[in-house]
């Protein structure tokens, strides 16, 4: 037969599911539209241009490190967009630009691709980031200095001037907006902590498309509602306020930098629960949600070890037969 | 009696309407069969003519006195015209005895053995000379496994009647249409083991096959089992999870839980050779999926080329084609239509140049737990396949890599397409050779 020298080889299975990574993360992308569309609407320009400098400089990062390393450019993977959009999302809207530069930077270059590119990093790219420029913050005092003439100013938002929630909540201030208010749309704090329900539906929005689980998430919510509530808290404040949803649903769940095992995922994700309420309850005024799940995501190679369940067939006998 | 599930498994689209509802046909007489002298999983055969000899369809043609063997058998009448290695579909060459066919073929002379005189030993040796083989893919010698060890007491048979791999419906068809057959064979097999119990397993959707076979069992001792369809609900270790609530235990055989697992075709298969003397000289194969004009249900003599089986089926109709041996999810594919079909040939799969896909370029795994979820060996294939590709053999040992039953699945379902079954099939040899080293 003449046809046959065009038959197609490769090993089994020939059948393959349509997922890739890369729409895995574009979903993760598009999960994160509607708080983005919040924020944007909320604090108008000075959203977009943290947003933009946040995409522009992951996408320079990629290629630079790529390049450098001399690696093929992984821009389609969506996964440089996807954590220069995430740590956008975790500045307020007047964090000066820079400062969004240096972490998406960090983010990127540092936490993904020098750690192996995506797949290998042990800790949450856009949270490392965050994180490292709060803690870089003295060093930080001098780049102001450099970079203060080059400072944006989009003229007056009202929303800018706002305390967090968090903050009143804390400072048992009177101005504390209503539960509802809150849980639609409240400007302040970080972008993403405009509107937990914006959130709770992008994360349905991953439930349905399969790339999260109920463990980790269910395992936070639940663990901070119980333990505030036995502190005399109002629980759903608690949850409604700060990074938790986001850091629930998004950032927790996070593939890479967490555990794959079942009981693994609610371990991890009772031990963020408790940290959080740790924090807020004294140890750090901000960014709890933020240091709970690095703290954690050292431990996931552990909790891997440690929670893997037995092979079908591990029995120690043969059943006994009559 | 109630089904137990087993943990992990997926639902794949089953793709079993092209060949479902197509009765099985002969094959036409193909002008050359290929005989390989293993067909099966144990020790190569030795050939018992040799070029320019006429064989009679039905002759012994290939034989050896180890116990872990099945003969072979001329499928049809014709002149040996070369004994050398030849390709098989799984891609080795191996030696083989290639049959010109005569163009007139005289019927097969089946006898007439009465079944109630007959003893257990003679049962177990007629099943031997016949050559018969587990027909679901396994290949292994039906007579090594109905003569288990005597400290390995057995009280359940279970009949394999699942058919979990897409597209593949040869033995729906064979139940559906040729249940009494099978049902003998099955008792033909429980007094041959003195077992009281046999479960016939078939998925639900295949409801059809299951009305049909319990119509015509009569046989107390004989239970038909409407399986859940998820795939893999056919392998064996699954099945005795579902149906007996038994765990083979890690690189143990179904005796070590007292019980044995044929495949439909099997039953009918003994029960032929028994009854009839009849040899293993032909068996069903779908030939089927999108990608081939007239998809049917082939009854096909042992050693007939794949390009003669895809020719009566009307041909490939569109390029690029990939042509599969077996089910989709475990089969092999095949670099070209050389190859004939064997005793453990389920079907033939042409896939249309959609689903014609090389192996992909795939990417770091990034602990989505897809395959972790599914696993139903309850396996990490993602801890798996970083280490077997690092070459961490180990590691990979570790893991419990050799547990794995490369159903496919975790290839399946990852998103950084990484060909982990591949992996797998390539570094399973290597920790053998570790634990021997060890020894």
């Amino acid at each position: 037969m003449s046809t046959t020298d065009k038959l197609v080889f490769s090993s089994s299975p020939h059948l393959k599911d349509r997922g890739t990574v890369s729409t895995a993360m574009r979903d993760v992308f598009i999960a994160l539209m509607p708080v983005t569309a919040a924020a944007i609407y909320f604090f108008r320009m000075y959203a977009v241009f943290t947003i933009v400098v946040a995409l522009v400089t992951a996408v320079l990062t990629e290629l630079l490190f790529r390049k450098v390393m001399n690696k093929k450019p992984s821009l389609n993977d969506w996964s440089a967009l996807l954590t220069g959009l995430f740590v956008a999302l975790l500045f307020s809207a007047t964090a000066a630009w820079w400062t969004v530069a240096i972490a998406t930077f960090i983010a990127v270059g540092i936490a993904k691709e020098l750690m192996g590119g995506l797949g290998w990093n042990l800790f949450n790219p856009a949270l490392f980031g965050r994180v490292a420029v709060i803690l870089l913050a003295p060093w930080l005092a001098y780049v102001n200095g450099w970079f203060a003439p080059l400072a944006v100013n989009f003229g007056p938002v009202h929303a800018l001037t706002q305390a967090t929630p968090l903050a009143m909540l804390q400072s048992g201030s009177l101005d504390l907006p209503s539960l509802g208010r809150l849980f639609v749309g409240f400007p302040a704090g970080a972008l993403s902590e405009v509107s937990p329900m914006l959130l709770l539906i992008g994360a349905a929005y991953l439930f349905y498309r399969g790339h999260i689980n109920w463990r980790i998430p269910t395992a936070i919510l639940g663990t901070v509602v119980v333990l505030t509530a036995i502190m005399g808290q109002n629980p759903v404040y608690q949850i409604s306020t700060g990074g938790i949803m986001i850091g629930a649903f998004f950032m927790a769940t996070d593939w890479v930098t967490s555990p794959f095992t079942g009981r693994g995922k609610l371990i991890f994700g009772v031990a963020i629960g408790v940290l959080i309420v740790a924090f807020r309850m004294g140890l750090a005024p901000t960014e709890g949600v933020a240091f709970s799940i690095l703290i954690m995501n050292a431990f996931v190679p552990l909790i891997d070890r440690k929670t893997a369940r037995p092979q079908f067939g591990n029995v120690r006998k043969a059943v006994a037969v009559q | 009696m109630e089904v137990k599930q087993f943990i992990g498994g997926i639902h794949v689209p089953h793709h079993k309407g092209f060949s479902e509802h197509k009765a099985i046909k002969e094959a036409s007489l193909p002008t050359e069969i290929i005989v390989p002298l293993v067909q099966h999983a144990g020790v190569p055969n030795q050939p018992l003519v040799q070029v320019g000899d006429k064989v009679k369809a039905g002759q012994m043609i290939g034989a050896t006195d180890k116990f872990v063997s099945a003969p072979v058998h001329a499928s049809l009448s014709g002149t040996v015209t070369a004994i050398e290695p030849r390709l098989c579909f799984t891609g080795e060459m191996i030696q083989s005895i290639v049959i010109a066919v005569d163009k007139d073929q005289e019927k097969l002379q089946l006898a007439d053995v009465d079944l109630d005189s007959i003893t257990r030993e003679e049962a177990v040796k007629a099943v031997r000379e016949a050559g018969i083989v587990g027909m679901g893919g396994a290949a292994f010698p039906t007579a090594v496994k109905l003569s288990p060890p005597p400290d390995k007491k057995i009280d359940a048979l279970l009949i394999n009647g699942c058919e979990c791999e897409p597209y593949l419906t040869c033995d729906h068809r064979i139940m559906l249409e040729q249940p009494e057959k099978m049902l003998r064979g099955v008792r033909l097999l429980m007094d041959m083991l003195g077992v009281k119990q046999a479960y016939v397993c078939i998925e639900d959707n295949k409801l059809d096959a299951i009305e049909a076979v319990r119509q015509k069992n009569k046989d107390p001792q004989i239970v038909i089992m409407k399986m859940p369809t998820k795939y893999p609900q056919g392998s064996e270790k699954h099945l005795v999870k579902a149906v007996l609530d038994r765990e083979i235990p890690s690189g143990g055989l179904p005796f070590d839980v007292g019980t044995l697992i044929q495949n439909v075709g099997t039953c009918v298969a003994v029960y032929e050779a028994i009854r009839h003397r009849k040899p293993l000289i032909e068996r069903v194969v779908s030939v089927t999926g999108q990608n081939i004009r007239n998809p049917q249900n082939l009854l096909v003599k042992i050693g007939t080329p794949l390009s003669h089986l895809i020719a009566e089926c009307g041909g490939i109709t569109e390029q690029p084609a990939k042509v599969v041996v077996g089910g989709p999810m475990t089969g092999k594919a095949q670099h070209n239509l050389d190859a004939p079909a064997v005793k453990g040939t389920t079907g033939v799969v042409v896939l249309p140049p959609e689903l014609a896909l090389e192996d992909m370029e795939y990417v770091d795994c990034v602990r989505c737990c897809k395959c972790v979820e599914h696993c139903p060996m309850i396996l990490y294939p993602n801890q798996i396949s970083i280490y077997c590709e690092a070459g961490m053999v180990k590691e990979a040992a570790e893991w419990n890599t050799l547990d794995c039953i490369e159903c496919g699945i975790c290839a399946y379902v990852c998103p950084s397409k990484r060909p982990i079954v591949q992996m797998v099939q390539t570094t399973k040899p290597l920790i053998r050779q570790l634990q021997t080293a060890k020894k």
